[in-house]
């Protein structure tokens, strides 16, 4: 449903691509993984799949990029809002900062959307159980931790029910319970409502573990993309600076084997 | 992070009504703090209506605060101002060659007075009410959204300028930067820490702004609230009444200084 050919992106005034021809297809209902260094393109990969690249940021395009089928240059962020949702890496310039509690922060998008009211409360008790945070539901969104403003941030998003997910790294300030909730939030959504889930993450145990497919990016070229398993366990992830999962390299320092393990119960058996 | 509002949380009915009740209310001190005659009124008034009010709301320490801190200074500027130049027959005393007067004084403290009606009535509309929900209010009635937007979130998150501030400065005086001695040198050394400050807001504005297309702002559907505000046909006409008051007080004064 999102597509790109040989697509490069130029931020303005800047003589670098961000992202140099990069050609990928997603298809509905995938989750995906995006990996790659510190300035390797991730965030903006994310804006380029999200419509934000080219409609906010103006720059340079080359190549295709269609959403549907349609030239995603010629749509509107406003519709594309209701479709396409966006997590932010930065949690706290996410809070709208218009809204006076937790509850009618995740509101504030679906009053956008102009929902009646007995949908926006069935959906917001939803997106507050599915990232786990229903006992902040009358709190201040600022008073309260990084973490928490990340899974208030995605909840946000979440409740607008949007059929493509793109995240930018958003669990970075999340604990292992808070990454748990939102890899399992995320997932249950894929194989529920059929979602597409784009995530880009440097927690590779986890992307191991529950994408379908991961995309390796290092100065915005494309540089690996297929299976977690084909992905990530390659010598190339260490050049790239991506590194390795600790089953990987766990079972690097232990074994003398071509395949290497990426996720916890490929290690069990490979070590056995 | 605290948010920049005002607002005091109690459980009361000045907090449960009708931001434009409220709203109508501070027009009313407005219209009082400018057309009330003298001094014993905009007393009464204070005394008589806004601080039981204050009281309902269950707000009396922090309004009496508030109007101290504020007015205070006013009150005690004014006076001397007033009554040393705005000249007078009855003299109380004089240093050197200035008299001060009691009409001076007098007209210093009804100026402080007439202060401290409109910032009650402010006071008791911000300290009960949401900002949120004042904007609420008004954009149902017909007030732009965007503009509501870049107000509120302006009173939100100008704190956010100062815990920034303060992280910069926190930052250099670990890399050796010495801000606490001289004014002089405070002066210059805080300079290094403008460039970070506005480069960093600058980068959150685009931030903020992305993140707000993000939440459909810019949708073309017509916007909705998942709150009610809490309305009576009572308040309707309490609202009414006020702003007839406010509006008679004003068209009273005008007349009364036509004459
Ligand atoms: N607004 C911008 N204007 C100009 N150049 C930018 C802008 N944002 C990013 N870049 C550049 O584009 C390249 C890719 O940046 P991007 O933010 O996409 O990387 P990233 O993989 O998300 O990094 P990180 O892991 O640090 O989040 C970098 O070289 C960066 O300097
Ligand atoms: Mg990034």
């Amino acid at each position: 449903m999102i597509e790109l050919k040989k697509f490069s992106y130029w931020y303005p005034g800047t003589e670098q691509s961000a992202l140099d021809r990069v050609s990928l297809s997603i298809a509905e209902g995938e989750f995906i993984g995006i990996v790659g260094a510190n300035g390797a393109g991730k965030s903006t990969l994310c804006y380029a799949l999200s419509g934000f690249v080219p409609h906010f940021y103006n720059g340079e395009t080359e190549g295709q990029h269609t959403f549907n089928g349609q030239d995603m240059a010629s749509l509107d962020l406003g519709q594309l809002a209701g479709q396409v949702g966006l997590v932010f890496q930065n949690p706290f310039n996410q809070i709208s900062g218009a809204r006076f509690t937790v509850r009618e922060e995740i509101a504030f998008g679906l009053e956008n959307l102009g929902l009646p009211q007995n949908e926006m409360r069935a959906r917001i008790d939803e997106a507050l159980e599915l990232v786990n945070i229903q006992d902040l539901a009358e709190r201040s969104p600022f008073s309260v931790s990084g973490g928490q403003q990340q899974r208030i941030a995605i909840a946000s998003i979440l409740a607008m029910q949007p059929r493509v997910l793109v995240l930018d790294e958003p669990t970075s300030q999340l604990d292992p319970d808070g990454t748990r909730d939102v890899f399992t939030a995320l997932s249950k959504l894929v194989s529920t409502r059929k979602i597409t889930v784009i995530l880009a993450e440097h927690k590779l145990e986890w992307l191991a573990t529950f994408c379908d497919r991961v995309v390796a990016l290092g100065g915005g070229k494309l540089r690996a993309e297929g299976s977690p398993q084909a992905v990530l366990s390659s010598e190339q992830m260490l050049r790239l600076g991506v590194g390795r999962t600790q089953y990987s390299e766990a079972a690097a320092r232990l074994l003398r084997t071509k395949q290497l393990p990426v996720t916890l119960e490929q290690a069990r058996k490979a070590l056995k | 992070m605290r948010g920049g509002s005002i607002y005091i949380e109690r459980s009361s009915g000045l907090h449960r009504l009708h931001p434009l009740t409220k709203v109508a209310l501070t027009a009313l001190c407005f219209a009082s703090a400018a057309a009330l005659p003298g001094l014993p009124w905009l007393l009464a008034l204070f005394v008589g209506l806004l601080l039981p009010l204050a009281i309902w709301g269950r707000l009396t320490g922090a309004f009496l605060k508030a109007c101290l801190l504020v007015v205070g200074p006013f009150v005690l500027s004014l006076t001397i101002i007033q009554g040393f130049f705005s000249g007078g027959e009855t003299v109380l005393f004089n240093l050197g060659r200035f008299v001060f007067t009691q009409e001076g004084l007098l007209a210093g403290l009804t100026f402080a007075a007439r202060l401290l009606v409109a910032l009650g009535g402010t006071l008791l509309l911000m300290q009960s009410t949401p900002q949120p929900h004042l904007m609420q209010a008004l954009t149902e009635r017909g007030f732009p959204p965007r503009i509501a937007y870049v107000v509120l979130t302006a009173i939100q998150i100008f704190p956010s300028f100062q815990d920034r501030a303060q992280v910069i400065m926190d930052a250099q005086q670990a890399r050796g930067l010495e801000l606490q001695s001289g004014l002089l040198n405070r002066a210059r050394l805080l300079l290094p820490m403008v460039g970070p400050l506005i480069l960093g807001s600058v980068m959150d504005v685009s931030e903020r702004a992305m993140a707000l297309e993000a939440r459909a702002f810019s949708s073309p559907a017509r916007k909705t609230s998942l709150n009610t505000l809490a309305d009576s046909l009572l308040q309707r006409a309490l609202r009414w009444l006020l702003a007839l008051a406010a509006a008679a007080l004003l068209l009273w004064r005008l007349w009364s200084a036509l004459q």
